[in-house]
């Protein structure tokens, strides 16, 4: 009744992600650049929109100043959504492999979160360096433990891309729920504006949202240079490591199926 | 004996999936561990044991289901019901070009497959020439593989496989791709990792590559094993079967055709009997031919006359009008072309002899009949035909 488990393999898996690298990003000239210009533009719009017209102000932010105040939170969580969104179809789009090699397809959709994360990291870093030319003064030396936050992320990622990517095999309409979902996830997590403009209602339940502590601590390492790290980081830790173990027996209980239904 | 692969009772059962609500259905069953709703039986309870060093062709008409067996071999598939139990380090080759990205190029691939196949990045450097020299495709290793041929693709495929040395070897009709040298290099390849006491697991339509590579053979007719034993007397009954289904096959086909034809053949003679007794012949033997054509408006029709191999290959067929040859006129409407095969030169096995009606202008052909006959004879001559022939300067 078993098949055989195959092995995850690395040189496979970094195979797999720089091939996922070069397709989605350095195809041509222009991709690398566009990987920091589009979500550039995004915040200028999101920093137009909200500054000047809503004239949102964050009273947090001090002196900061809402761009940088935003471009922190912007880039983690355009690496998790495209990541997320990316993955959600990539077993479906590795159909022909899938069919004909029999390896760990797990590491299909972890590539392709791995390979979005690097890049949207390198973009991370840029962006950071820009900010302190601008004036922002960044503190690097605690990005020794944004690093951490920012793996914490992509684990995150990962978890959520094995549970969307198996479903997709057998419910194709993911595809189509999945990204105003994310949409959805983004208005609700405080990026565009402080945790404290919650009405007190939601904000216990916004207390939930993973993606919410991780914005506010990679707010609180680089831009105030403060460490909030408590109990409920070892709560954000230990709930991660579940939910990607869940994820990946979620994975592997279909994992065996997908060839019947690609 | 050192079992390699050990299958027991494998029944492989596809679910039902083309509709939404079947495939929501097969999710939430599969979630609670549960299998899905079942659909088409592709396999029913194989049990097949390959130990170390044999080799084993599989053969079976199309959609019998040896590709779901082997996939189920690899592990690409689940099977239903049944154990698979494989003790080696396999090297499927399911299909040549599987995991090829088109946009990257050859080398990418090369290296995206070897480790595919489990090959470290050092066992690839030191491989990587040897691979190079077997696909033997030049520069193009640096172009991208959406340029290459299909031949091409086949053979960097079939290089990284031969790099990965395993201990099983799985292919799926690859070998019916690619040109003759190429296949040829491959069946070496073959052999030699079969002479170094490879296991091989191969699927073809090739009796010729099954007889040639293959200790042991097994027939699968839809979904079970039909026969299993030593290749020659599985082969042969598996080619017997065949030849005698397609042949029924043919004559109903021809006689739908037939009916309906405007100069439609009304029979077809060799040797004073008609297509259902398949004569045989020795060699050297004549062959009587009678070819009978119904002509409607009685015009004399023109008639075609050849003998082709059981697989289709023509050995020699020609026209009459070509050789200014008009019909027998037997009555009103029916004309007979009659002609001698003289001394034949066909060398033993079976043929079918054929013909076909044309119109009086020789430009549209319009009816086919067929019959099978066979040629005994011991020579250990090989090919299909004997040339007249003499040895010169001899002692």
């Amino acid at each position: 009744m078993k098949g055989m488990r195959r092995k995850f393999d690395r040189v496979f898996f970094q195979n797999l992600v720089s091939r996922q690298i070069r397709q989605d990003y350095l195809e041509n000239l222009t991709g690398f650049a566009w990987l920091i210009l589009q979500p550039l533009i995004l915040l200028a719009v999101y920093a137009f929109v909200f500054s000047t017209i809503f004239k949102a102000r964050i009273p947090e932010a001090g002196d900061i100043g809402f761009v940088p105040y935003l471009a922190i939170a912007f880039w983690p969580w355009i690496a998790f959504s495209e990541a997320v969104l990316r993955a959600n179809g990539s077993i479906t789009a590795n159909a022909e492999l899938i069919g004909k090699v029999a390896f760990a397809t797990e590491q299909i959709p972890l590539a392709t979160v791995t390979a979005t994360f690097l890049m949207h990291l390198a973009g991370y870093m840029a962006v950071l360096v820009i900010l302190q030319f601008m004036g922002t003064s960044i503190h690097w030396l605690y990005l020794v433990l944004a690093i951490p936050v920012i793996l914490l992320m992509w684990v995150f990622a990962c978890s959520i891309a094995l549970f969307t990517s198996a479903i997709q095999v057998f419910v194709r309409d993911i595809a189509q729920i999945l990204p105003p979902l994310m949409t959805f996830w983004f208005f609700t997590t405080p990026i565009l504006y402080s945790a404290s403009y919650l009405p007190a209602s939601i904000q216990g339940v916004a207390e939930w949202n993973p993606m919410a502590w991780f914005v506010a601590r990679l707010r609180e390492l680089l831009l105030l240079g403060e460490i909030n790290l408590g109990l409920d980081a070892l709560i954000i830790v230990m709930f991660i490591l579940v939910f990607s173990w869940l994820s990946l027996r979620f994975f592997r209980r279909f994992s065996g199926h997908f060839e019947d239904f690609l | 004996m050192d079992s390699l692969v050990s299958i027991k009772g494998v029944t492989k059962i596809y679910p039902r999936v083309h509709k939404s609500r079947e495939r929501l259905k097969a999710f939430a069953a599969l979630l609670i561990g549960r299998q899905p709703a079942h659909g088409a039986t592709v396999l029913s309870d194989i049990n097949l044991e390959v130990v170390r060093g044999q080799s084993l062709g599989i053969v079976g008409e199309n959609g019998a289901g040896k590709s779901t067996l082997l996939k189920v071999l690899t592990g690409v598939i689940q099977p239903t019901h049944g154990r698979v139990m494989v003790h080696a380090n396999i090297a499927a080759m399911l299909e040549l070009g599987a995991g090829f990205q088109p946009d990257f190029s050859g080398m990418d691939n090369v290296r995206m497959k070897a480790s595919l196949m489990g090959l470290s990045n050092q066992e690839l450097e030191e491989r990587l020439d040897d691979i190079l020299a077997f696909a033997d495709i030049g520069e193009y290793i640096h172009e991208p593989v959406k340029h290459y041929s299909s031949g091409m693709v086949v053979r960097l495929g079939f290089a990284v496989i031969t790099a990965c040395r395993p201990d099983l070897l799985i292919t799926d009709e690859v070998l019916a791709v690619g040109d003759e040298s190429f296949q040829k290099k491959c069946i070496r390849w073959i052999q030699q990792f079969l002479e170094r006491g490879g296991t091989l697991l191969l699927v073809s339509h090739s009796m010729y590559v099954v007889q040639k590579l293959c200790q042991k053979a097994v027939w699968i007719h839809e979904g079970a094993i039909k026969q299993y034993g030593d290749v020659f007397p599985v082969t042969q009954a598996y080619l017997a079967w065949h030849e005698k289904r397609s042949a029924k096959e043919k004559q109903m086909q021809m006689k739908a055709t037939g009916e309906g034809a405007y100069y439609r053949i009304e029979k077809l003679m060799l040797g004073g009997v008609q297509a259902d007794e398949s004569p045989e012949f020795a060699m050297g033997d004549d062959l009587d031919i009678e070819l009978h054509i119904y002509s409607p408006d009685d015009r004399p029709p023109v008639g075609v006359v050849g003998v082709v191999r059981a697989d289709g290959t023509p050995v020699y067929g020609m026209i009459s009008d070509n050789e200014d040859i008009k019909p027998l006129k037997l009555s009103e409407q029916h004309y007979c072309f009659r002609l001698r095969f003289t001394e034949i030169g066909l060398l033993p096995g079976s043929y079918n002899l054929r013909g076909h009606s044309m119109d009086p202008e020789g430009v549209r052909l319009f009816d086919t009949s067929e019959m099978v006959f066979t040629v005994s004879g011991n020579t250990k001559e090989v090919g299909y035909i004997r040339l007249p022939h003499k040895w010169l300067d001899q002692d």
